[in-house]
């Protein structure tokens, strides 16, 4: 499995002449959309603690609970969503370059792409629980103010940027193995691979960097 | 014949000594035919008079004869040092026998007090001329106005009574007396006293709030009426306003200012103190209005409550503020016993610094983005090297 990180493109040259899977695949998945899940749940919880003021103490209590665990599927679901839709524009892109092969096979190989986001999923995770865990939270009054608090932590929180630009600096090395899987799975040529995986992930980082504040 | 003759010589003697007698006494009853008039009395108003004051000496002129009339010819008024203003009486008329009458004139006082006899010249056409003197006091001592009591300590927002006492040593009544100031910081701005007799004073009182420290003098006019005659007195009073020594003085200590989670939203915490020796009651501290300045929940403003002196109480106040504010005002509002309003403003330094919530310092945390980096770099690197 490591050599998914280091030789991507000997493991997927091996993956295929073995059977198309999904197991391990939805697995690195799964995985990563759990911790993604449980930074979401903890963002939850801090959205409802902003709320404590203008709601009542049991309801806070009850509300706390179904809302993190509300957002850690729903964060599990949505990784699941982007896996099939990078899948999807990657296969439709190299569908464009003549690419061929099949789009269980492009699944798998972008699910196996996966993993440096599980490594950086963790410390994005590490990072946001102590920043969470230290600073004090506003009281707020309208829900429409919480997702003002949390657009003005990612603009001036440095723990917060450090964590965004981990997550996309493990993001292009994802984007690496993307091309050598995309490459293998679809039968490409390194340059049309390069631009099957370039184009998405690039209008990705480009988003992730104006979020920040840079070009915004 | 000769007899009738020799009695009308025996006769003859005592016809020249008749006559001699009618001749002798004759005379006498003829003077005695002259009429009488007196002056049997005047007034002089005002009683005394000040220095240009305009007054009037009412005479009254009376015809002594109980059978005969007068014919007034004149009467005039002379003096050198009081002016008569009214024109002399010409031509009166007849004073019918004990009937009187009164002849008014119109004077103005010099500039010289003392005592003056203006005369008073009547003329009768069958009587003799009559000259009297009438005695004029001019006395242009004013009216005394002075402080009675008054604290020895002006505090600024406190009322203090001022009392004034008025004093009437002139030698006659004075009327339409009143104190009168133009100080809005004094009420009432006006006490009339009313009339105020030789030697008698009056106390009248007045409270004064200041409403700033420092030198103060207040300015009061004594006003009255000599007879129908305006005059006015000033007082002023220089004070010295100062702060209460006693009242409650509210100092601010332990301030801390903690950011939240790298917004501009800063929690000010810290304790108010009070220094002084009264108590401060329904303390309220709440932040000031500004640009770039906005209270926040859960504390926009903080109560307090009563403070005691030398007591103390911790606050809380949270407040959102742009980045070009360096300065927030903290006002801080408390009563007296009184119920009187006191505010203060204190400004608190926001010091505007990326908040670091673990605690670790920038660099160190491009030092671990650098790292991270090269080694993704690395891998990237070395998988299309082996590829």
């Amino acid at each position: 499995m490591l050599d998914v990180l280091i030789k991507p493109n000997k493991f997927f040259e091996a993956r295929m002449k073995e059977a198309e899977s999904l197991k391990v695949p939805l697995l690195i998945v799964l995985i990563s959309g759990m911790i993604s899940g449980i930074v979401a749940f903890l963002m939850a919880r801090i959205a409802l603690e902003m709320l404590s003021e203008t709601l009542p103490p049991e309801a806070l209590g009850l509300a706390s609970t179904i809302g993190g665990i509300s957002a850690f599927v729903g964060a599990v679901v949505v990784s699941l969503v982007i896996w099939v839709v990078f899948a999807a524009v990657f296969f439709g892109i190299s569908w464009l370059l003549k690419g061929e092969g099949t789009f269980k096979r492009t699944l798998e190989f972008v699910g196996y792409g996966y993993i440096p986001m599980i490594i950086g999923g963790i410390i994005s995770a590490v990072l946001i629980y102590n920043f969470i865990s230290t600073a004090q939270i506003p009281q707020v009054t309208d829900p429409a103010q919480i997702a003002e608090i949390v657009t003005q932590w990612i603009m001036k929180s440095p723990m917060l940027q450090l964590s965004s630009i981990i997550g996309t600096l493990f993001m292009l090395w994802s984007a690496n193995i993307w091309v050598f899987g995309l490459r293998h799975a679809r039968n490409l040529s390194t340059k049309n691979a390069l631009i099957t995986v370039g184009i998405p992930v690039a209008l990705y980082v480009l988003y992730s960097v104006w979020r920040l504040g840079v070009l915004g | 014949m000769a007899v009738r003759g020799a009695g009308m010589m025996k006769l003859l003697p005592l016809i020249f000594l008749l006559l001699f007698v009618v001749g002798i006494s004759g005379a006498p009853v003829a003077g005695e035919q002259k009429a009488s008039v007196m002056i049997t009395g005047y007034q002089v108003s005002p009683d005394a008079l000040m220095y240009n004051d305009i007054g009037t000496i009412t005479v009254t002129v009376k015809n002594m004869e109980a059978l005969q009339s007068v014919k007034i010819k004149e009467a005039s008024l002379l003096e050198r040092e009081i002016k008569v203003l009214s024109d002399p009486y010409v031509s009166i008329g007849s004073l019918g026998p004990g009937e009187s009458l009164n002849l008014s004139f119109t004077i103005r006082a010099g500039y010289t007090d003392g005592i003056y006899y203006p005369r008073i010249l009547l003329e009768a056409e069958n009587a003799e001329n009559v000259r009297y003197q009438i005695p004029v006091k001019i006395d242009s001592t004013p009216l005394t106005i002075g402080v009675k009591d008054m604290p020895e300590e002006i505090v600024k927002g406190e009322r203090a009574e001022i009392k004034l006492v008025v004093g009437n040593p002139r030698p006659n009544t004075v009327t339409g007396v009143k104190i009168v100031t133009d100080d809005e910081n004094v009420i009432p701005s006006e006490v009339f006293i009313g009339t105020l007799s030789s030697d008698e004073s009056k106390v009248a009182s007045f409270n004064f709030t200041p409403q700033t420290k420092g030198v103060h003098t207040l300015t009061f006019s004594l006003e009255f009426k000599n007879g129908d005659n305006p005059h006015s007195t000033a007082l002023n009073i220089p004070l010295n306003v100062t702060e209460s020594k006693k009242s409650a003085e509210l100092i601010l200590t332990g301030i801390e200012i903690e950011s939240t989670l790298g917004m501009s939203v800063y929690k000010i915490t810290g304790d108010i103190n009070n220094a002084g020796l009264e108590e401060a009651r329904s303390v309220v501290m709440k932040v000031g209005e500004g640009e770039g300045i906005e209270a926040m929940h859960p504390y926009k403003s903080y109560f307090v409550g009563l403070l005691s002196p030398d007591d103390f109480s911790s606050f809380e106040l949270d407040v959102q503020v742009d980045e070009n504010v360096t300065k927030v005002p903290l006002i801080i509002e408390y009563k007296d016993e009184e119920g009187n309003l006191f505010s203060m403003i204190e400004y608190i330094s926001i010091e505007h610094r990326p908040a670091t919530s673990s605690g670790e310092m920038p660099v160190s945390m491009i030092v671990v983005l650098v790292v991270i980096a090269l080694l993704i770099i690395g891998v990237v690197a070395y998988s299309w090297k082996k590829r």
